[in-house]
């Protein structure tokens, strides 16, 4: 069985949960102590060196960074639950297109969005406000292109859902959450995606906890 | 039809692609995009790159954007010329994915936000933000800390072989030396990686400028 060292809330724990989820790879998620520093003590940066959650022991092989691991298990199981990543050339290449998407023109404005409207106030600090206008005013520029792209194709890296669109869930959602859904719901293309995709049963099992 | 790269000859994501394609010994044609007069803009542009950000490739018809998805298809395309820069074992693939995964969070977001600080922002008329700066370089030391744990063990970020994972991290490293702040130097397997990465035949080929 896939142990999955993490955090029940933590938005890269819920990634590899959702994934496992969408395969039907049964897990045991083994809770970290975020709040206790656990991820900094040296039996768990001897597994994970950033001293960060989620990190896998899959029957003794250890994996960390939530992509690698949905990518790692996308792979091991591809005929079963639901295909995550394609194999022929040309899909890849869109795929990694559409994966790389996420990274740099979403969650890159997404996480620290949420980490200063959300998280700093759960440990007691400010948000930095200015910060967090211009990170908004450089995603709405984004959206508009997902938006446009979501125009032609139904998905991210063409007309079947892939890994790529997944990823976007969990920190998405933490988004909408705080009160940004406005942004999705606003761009009739990516309203209709962001729909499509948060309503899969394999993300509402996990979403509000892996 | 020989590849097409569309470009800006210095940009840092046009030499990512620049140099897997020379490690590759894949010939290409370099079509500078003139940035300062907003061409990557223009709906020309923007048809094929609907973010207006470049690079992007046309490889006989086909269009792919996003540096890193272009080095992984080029790598993979031409996966019997040139360096492996991909490995095809199930446990290396995952091992290659979480150090693609560790450039794109452990280190891009700390050291693309110092290029922009101390370098880019006057580019377009800005000034540095020497808090935000200060605070990138403290992210971005812990984080080489545990880049230096993993180097110490392992001749390269995924393994023994060196991969695309390594050659993602030259052009913003490179950038960030040159506004002065080297924090590969006083961590000695990390300096020890950084000299092996950058002074590759590919990396001199292209970092000066296509």
């Amino acid at each position: 069985m896939v142990k999955l060292y993490g955090f029940t809330h933590s938005t890269c724990t819920r990634l590899v949960a959702l994934v496992c989820k969408e395969k039907n790879i049964p897990y045991e998620l083994v809770h970290v102590n975020l709040a206790k520093g656990e991820q900094k003590d040296p039996a768990f940066t001897a597994n994970q060196p950033f001293g960060q959650v989620p990190y896998i022991d899959d029957e003794g092989f250890i994996l960390y960074e939530s992509r690698a691991i949905a990518r790692y298990l996308s792979k091991k199981y591809p005929n079963q639950g639901t295909s995550l990543i394609p194999s022929d050339p040309k899909a890849e290449g869109l795929f990694e297109q559409a994966a790389s998407i996420e990274a740099f023109n979403f969650t890159a404005f997404v996480a620290p969005i949420v980490a200063e409207k959300v998280f700093k106030p759960r440990r007691g600090l400010q948000p930095n406000e200015e910060r967090v206008t211009e990170l908004l005013a450089m995603l709405q520029g984004k959206m508009d292109a997902y938006d446009a792209i979501l125009g032609k194709q139904k998905y991210l890296a063409g007309d079947s859902v892939t890994l790529a669109d997944l990823s976007h869930l969990p920190h998405g959602t933490v988004f909408c959450q705080a009160g940004y859904a406005e942004v999705f719901e606003s761009r009739p293309n990516l309203s209709r995606w962001w729909k499509d995709i948060s309503s899969r049963p394999a993300w509402l099992a996990v979403k509000d906890g892996a | 039809m020989v590849l097409k790269l569309y470009g800006f000859a210095t940009s840092t994501c046009t030499l990512r692609v620049a140099v897997v394609l020379k490690e590759k010994n894949v010939p290409f044609e370099f079509i500078p995009v003139d940035l300062l007069k907003g061409a990557h803009k223009a709906p020309e542009f923007t048809a094929y790159q609907p973010f207006g950000q470049v690079p992007y490739i046309d490889d006989n018809g086909l269009i792919l954007y996003e540096s890193r998805a272009i080095g992984r298809y080029i790598a993979a395309k031409y996966a019997s010329q040139g360096t492996p820069l991909l490995p095809t074992d199930p446990t290396a693939i995952a091992f290659f994915e979480q150090a693609a995964s560790t450039e794109t969070s452990n280190y891009d977001p700390f050291v693309s936000g110092l290029a922009w600080e101390l370098k880019f922002s006057m580019l377009f008329g800005g000034k540095t933000d020497e808090a935000r700066a200060k605070s990138l370089q403290g992210q971005l030391s812990a984080k080489l800390d545990a880049y230096d744990v993993i180097l110490g063990k392992q001749k390269y970020l995924a393994g023994n072989d060196i991969t695309l994972a390594d050659l993602f991290h030259l052009p913003y490293g490179a950038v960030v030396l040159d506004v002065g702040l080297d924090e590969f130097s006083s961590r000695p397997n990390v300096a020890r990686w950084w000299k092996d990465i950058s002074s590759r035949a590919s990396w001199e080929a292209v970092k000066g400028g296509i």
